[in-house]
């Protein structure tokens, strides 16, 4: 059920166009925002289309607004088809939330409670989306920072119950656990345990803002060592797994982030020694 | 109404109005109370919608400044409230917000008309470009009936004030300049050649004819248009000459005979 791995990989942001066309970085993948595409023409698509005759690519979006109760976007949805076609994504991701009621979009990664009648929505609409877009559809645990008093179960119970509702992937965001983690006070390492193995396909990682109390998944500073450390448990854990770095704020020069992307690799190798370069040849054979 | 649909209004009501039962069905931490923590979420809300304006409009936020750009993004979310799955399209109604808002200063809605303007040239669709060679090959006797179409990234604008001479200051970091009004409307034109969006003020006669190829005239009706400013027996070699700098400025993608 799962795809091939692809390695190792990187977001493609704008400010890092032209130095990756001028010195081609030893990067296995990009991951694409997949709404900054969803545009006529100019810049955005001249930039990837260069960029993905380089690099395989998988998309990445924050409107598919899963867990909403209006009706699913289809003109949204085929325009993230033609684009997976354009680029011949290998797999497209989103988040499990919702994000708007009655046709306004809050532009937000909103939490759902978690109920079985939650499952069961979410479910639903993940099975309508793979079939029409065709490609395999990842769902990713978002940060939260609110418990509903509805929940009738923990977030990793949810997740699993959805992924196995919906036969579908998973993509499992790090820093978005042990943000999660802090805020609403549990362990981590209980979390990367109870999910299903089998389904996770991709992590993310990224940095956060910590307020002390509380701690908001911002992508706007460096990985952190707590979050390189449950990497590290879910390498272990979970094997090799494609793995990226979400920058989306306050954006280094690209030789800075390679060096958070060697880092992860060598976070991957410590755990798996030799395994982790296996990962990568494979990912040349996709 | 289902459990999760009832959820989802409150939180609805909460992050629009700040309103409604969502205190109730949220929980808080011993460390943080479920108002901070549904605080983050009106917060992030309204930032994230007021980059977004800052993003596609840096030139209104500097004219109106920090403070008065935030108070006037607060009062355009509520009155405006996002539709489109995609924040770049959040903006869209600025400009009609903004001649609302500041009936006195209308400079405002006019850089925020000339910045839209940009934006969506920018990412409008891609065209090849025909070049100057094009018109060699028409037969003379279909001149008259020639038409033309456009690059998707043209755009034609007339404005009152000084804006695109503020922008550029704005822009290149050169220093605060007046805002000036014209006796009349000046009109400008946006388009994008490559990669890059250029734009030019233009003769009234120019600006004349690419609105009459805009609405699909041919170069005879074009010609006849323009004798309104200039002699008839000059007109075929003046509209001739904005055709060639339109073709070598890439605005021009397709001849219609």
């Amino acid at each position: 059920m799962k795809l091939a791995p692809l390695g190792f990989g990187l977001g493609l942001r704008k400010e890092h166009y032209q130095a990756i066309l001028d010195t081609s970085p030893a990067v296995d993948w990009f991951e694409v925002l997949s709404e900054n595409y969803l545009v006529p023409g100019g810049k955005p698509l001249y930039f990837l289309d260069a960029i993905n005759e380089r690099y395989p690519m998988v998309m990445h979006g924050v409107s598919l607004s899963i867990g909403n109760s209006d009706p699913l976007n289809f003109d949204y949805l085929q325009q993230l088809k033609t684009l997976s076609e354009r680029i011949n994504a290998h797999w497209i991701s989103d988040h499990l939330c919702w994000s708007g009621l009655d046709g306004v979009n809050t532009h937000d990664l909103l939490p759902l409670p978690y109920t079985d009648e939650a499952v069961m929505h979410v479910a639903t609409r993940i099975k309508q989306v793979q079939e029409f877009l065709e490609r395999p559809l990842l769902i990713e645990n978002v940060s939260s920072y609110i418990s509903y008093t509805q929940s009738t179960m923990t977030e990793w119970e949810f997740l699993s119950a959805v992924a196995e509702e919906a036969d579908c992937l998973l993509l499992l965001d790090i820093n978005n656990i042990y943000v999660s983690s802090v805020n609403h006070e549990f362990d981590p390492l209980e979390y990367l345990k109870a999910v299903p193995k089998e389904r996770i396909q991709q992590h993310h990682l990224a940095g956060h803002s910590d307020y002390g109390d509380y701690i908001i998944d911002t992508h706007d500073h460096d990985i952190v060592d707590s979050v390189w450390n449950l990497y590290a448990e879910s390498v272990k854990h979970f094997g090799p797994v494609s793995a990226m770095i979400e920058r989306d704020d306050n954006i280094p020069d690209l030789a800075v982030l390679l060096q958070e992307y060697e880092q992860m690799k060598q976070v991957s190798a410590s755990v798996l020694g030799d395994a982790s370069s296996v990962n990568t040849e494979e990912a040349e054979n996709v | 109404m289902s459990e999760l649909l009832n959820l989802q209004r409150s939180m609805m009501q909460w992050l629009l109005t700040e309103k409604g039962d969502i205190e109730t069905k949220v929980v808080g931490t011993k460390k943080v109370s479920s108002e901070i923590r549904l605080g983050i979420y009106a917060n992030a809300y309204r930032y994230r919608l007021i980059d977004a304006l800052s993003d596609n409009y840096p030139s209104v936020h500097t004219l109106l400044g920090d403070e008065d750009f935030y108070n006037d993004g607060i009062k355009y979310i509520a009155a405006y409230p996002s539709q489109h799955f995609s924040i770049r399209y959040f903006g869209s109604q600025l400009e009609s917000f903004l001649s609302q808002q500041h009936q006195e200063t209308v400079v405002l809605a006019e850089m925020a008309r000339f910045e839209w303007v940009l934006r969506n040239s920018f990412d409008a669709a891609d065209k090849a470009s025909l070049g100057l060679k094009a018109l060699q090959e028409i037969a003379p006797e279909s001149w008259a009936e020639l038409g033309f179409t456009l690059h998707p990234s043209v755009a034609r604008l007339d404005l009152k004030w000084n804006v695109p001479q503020l922008w550029a200051a704005i822009e290149n970091e050169t220093g605060q300049i007046p805002f000036e009004q014209a006796e009349y409307p000046i009109p400008w034109l946006v388009w994008r050649k490559k990669l890059k969006t250029y734009y030019r003020s233009l003769d009234v006669d120019e600006a004349w004819a690419l609105d009459a190829v805009i609405k699909g005239h041919h170069f005879s009706e074009i010609c006849a248009g323009v004798c309104e400013w200039i002699d008839e027996a000059y007109a075929p070699e003046r509209v001739a000459g904005f055709i060639s700098q339109w073709l070598e400025d890439d605005l021009i993608v397709e001849l219609v005979i």
